[in-house]
């Protein structure tokens, strides 16, 4: 049991860090929406793809780097360090249907597509929830026909962020309505720029347009784009969970400690409505102090969950609880910020750095709720780590 | 980078938990309640004998030359058990004496005589001149010697020093405890916590019982909530009671995580090592807490009766929660340290 890193990591960790300090864009300048954000996203990508920072964890066979995970690891601390956004336009390319396409794909479906988006010419998105299939994921409707080498696809997907920019879809649809539900779904990769297809963006708590709802009308794609088998879709969108393998949120829990740290900053300098320093207010002052210990235990947790997957390729539950932990903790923090702020909190937009808070405090609404709601986190945890019936 | 226990520290935890299951289990515990000294003689010694009060005291010194690791390890299993006797009091004062000149009392510590541990009612309680003045809760006290231990020190006094000393039930059945007065009480000895941290060992010793009662009300609430059928299913169908289970079974591994994440900053004499050390015990204490509480509730009724153990994880978290100054002390001395990235 030790916490130094070797030589090499260590030597690894200073070249990315170097890297990303001399060419990180930054945030400041970011697009906030539209064909600008994408532009700006994917020159990002062109960029780490062009220095050999692509695909840390992914096959060289396909452009990525094929690094073990601690130095997956430091990347991702690294990245965080940085203050650039966890999650942009990219995510769902680099995080999700890129992982399910190399663990699922075929020869001709993986050299055709991951190079792409390693290379940052194409965005994904992704098409799984429905108005009636949310937590019940697996109850989806959205029908696909086969017709000759085609399928023709009906249907109304939603919560599909990005979709008015991405050019490809990780698409689940209902192939077989007559068997148990799991059983007759299909992965599919479909191309956005189809007719048939329209999108309406939804508009969120937070002020953003990221998602939107996705509408088909016999939507045509080739049967050659389907991923695993016709009805087996269900296996290839539960294989990407493990993918990273413990280091989906390190750079989340690097921002977040870095957040608690800054906020621990402002309250020590801001004045409160009564006068005094913020800090002063014992009580708010401790939920800081409680912050700053979860957000240690966050990153003490990530290490732990990789120890883990360094030794076993069964990825442990780690995943589900870090996924719970942070969400939990997220929405204290940015609650904290405003409590912190105090009236000013009302004012939008105010200074960069107080506008930032706000909208972090908003969009943190919904980190308990994608991916999987805190509640179907918490089934997950009690049926399969604790062996409690369903 | 590795959180795991190595195969040497795997033998620790099997062979310690063999032994506490074996020598120390509850119904011993219990059986102990009413026992003047409320320690099991024998099993006392052969711990001493296992080499359970020197596993991290440098082998130069007396001890086995483990690391905070390798006693993390032996007091997660020891909390989980819910043992009698100031094992934690009596491995801090071995390195007291140690590290404080003293070869010939470390190694009697370290060959099972007890400390017991003395917690300041007010933080105040080491004068200027290095006295200890105050009143004091004495826990686990059956000896001649109790540790006081502070963030700038860690000091031994004599029993047979202090006044007012007067024997109270404890809220906590298994834990002996006195009341007690020191009157400018001048040291045994006191060993700065620049020599060494022995205080910050105690938050992260503390933090790994409580991550072992968190582990243990986890399976005893998870098995009740499989086995338990009302309305013709197992109660753990309904996610009002599998939910507390899943937020237990989060917290056991937060507090593991910490807790060993601070034993390692400590070994290898990081930094970050204080923040470490009090954040371990702030998230182990609140696990603890957090889920024995939700154990009785899960378990309903019987959860409540003396005869079931539910009740003894509560106040055993309640109980180490509160050493060391506490957990709102621990959160200001937390908030005033440097960031650590």
């Amino acid at each position: 049991m030790d916490l130094a890193f070797s030589k090499e990591d260590d030597e690894f960790r200073d070249e990315v860090r170097t890297w990303l300090a001399q060419n990180a864009p930054r945030t400041i300048d970011r697009p906030r929406s539209g064909p600008a954000m994408r532009e700006f996203d994917l020159a990002w990508q062109r960029k780490q793809y062009e220095a050999g920072w692509a695909g840390i964890a992914w096959p060289e066979a396909y452009g990525g780097r094929g690094l073990p995970l601690l130095q997956q690891l430091i990347w991702q601390e690294e990245y965080g360090r940085t203050g650039m956004l966890p999650i942009d336009t990219r995510f769902v390319g680099l995080s999700h249907a890129g992982p399910t396409l190399i663990s699922r794909a075929n020869e001709d479906q993986k050299s055709f597509h991951l190079p792409r988006i390693l290379r940052g010419e194409v965005l994904w998105c992704q098409g799984f929830s429905e108005p009636e299939a949310g937590s019940d994921l697996a109850s989806l409707r959205t029908r696909a026909e086969i017709d000759g080498d085609q399928l023709v696809v009906t249907g109304q997907k939603m919560w599909t962020s990005f979709a008015t920019i991405a050019d490809w879809q990780e698409l689940l649809v209902r192939t077989n309505p007559d068997v148990p539900k799991h059983k007759g779904i299909t992965w599919v990769i479909c191309d956005m720029h189809s007719p048939g297809i329209e999108v309406r963006p939804i508009h969120t708590m937070d002020g953003g347009e990221d998602f939107a709802e996705v509408f088909y009308d016999e939507v045509r794609i080739p049967l050659t784009n389907v991923v695993g088998a016709i009805d087996n879709g269900w296996s290839v969108a539960m294989s990407t969970l493990s993918f990273e393998r413990g280091t989906a949120f390190t750079i989340n829990q690097v921002q977040l400690s870095m957040s608690v740290d800054r906020l621990i900053e402002i309250a020590g300098s801001r004045r409160s409505v009564n006068g005094k320093p913020v800090i002063a207010d014992e009580a708010l002052a401790r939920r800081l102090a409680a912050a700053r210990a979860d957000s240690a235990a966050l990153r003490a947790l990530t290490y732990l969950g990789i120890s883990k997957n360094t030794r076993s390729t069964e990825p442990g539950p780690e995943g589900s609880m870090m996924k719970l932990h942070y969400a939990e903790l997220a929405k204290e923090v940015f609650e904290l910020a405003l409590e912190i702020l105090g009236p000013r909190s009302l004012a939008m937009p105010q200074d960069e750095v107080e506008t930032d808070w706000i909208d972090r405090h908003l969009t943190n609404f919904s980190v308990s709720i994608g991916g999987g709601t805190s509640e179907i986190q918490r089934n997950i945890i009690a049926e399969r780590v604790l062996g409690l019936p369903r | 980078m590795d959180l795991l226990p190595s195969p040497e520290q795997t033998e620790i935890i099997d062979s310690s938990a063999a032994f506490l299951r074996d020598r120390l289990p509850l119904l011993r515990t219990r059986e102990l309640f009413d026992a003047p000294g409320g320690v099991d003689e024998v099993a006392w010694a052969e711990a001493a004998e296992l080499g359970w009060f020197g596993l991290g005291l440098p082998e130069d010194q007396g001890g086995v030359g483990g690391g905070l690791a390798d006693e993390a390890l032996l007091f997660r299993e020891i909390g989980r058990s819910l043992a009698t006797g100031p094992f934690l009091s009596t491995v801090l004062a071995a390195r007291v004496a140690a590290f404080g000149g003293n070869a010939e009392l470390a190694a009697s510590i370290v060959g099972g005589q007890r400390v017991g541990l003395a917690m300041p009612i007010e933080l105040a309680i080491v004068t200027a001149d290095g006295l200890v003045d105050g009143a004091l809760q004495l826990l686990d006290t059956d000896g001649d010697l109790v540790l006081v231990a502070t963030p700038e020190a860690a000091m031994l006094i004599e029993v047979a020093a202090l006044s007012e000393v007067e024997s109270v039930p404890c809220y906590d059945p298994a834990v002996r405890l006195h009341r007690a007065t020191a009157r400018g009480v001048r040291p045994l000895m006191t060993v700065a916590a620049a020599t060494d941290a022995v205080e910050r060992r105690g938050h992260v010793l503390a933090a790994a019982m409580l991550t072992g009662i968190t582990e243990a009300v986890r399976d005893l609430a998870s098995e009740h909530a499989k086995n338990r059928i009302q309305f013709d299913r197992p109660i753990g169908v309904h996610q009002a009671v599998k939910h507390p289970c899943a937020n237990m079974a989060v917290q056991a591994q937060i507090a593991l995580a910490q807790t060993l994440f601070a034993a390692l900053t400590v070994d290898e004499d990081r930094e970050d090592a204080e923040l470490h050390a009090l954040s371990a015990h702030l998230v182990s204490a609140r696990a603890a807490y957090k889920s024995a509480v939700a154990t009785v509730q899960v378990l309903g009724g019987i959860g409540f009766s003396f005869e079931h153990d539910a009740h003894l994880y509560v106040k055993r978290s309640r109980v180490l929660s509160l050493l060391f100054g506490g957990t709102d002390h621990q959160l200001d001395r937390l908030l005033a340290l440097p960031k650590s990235l």
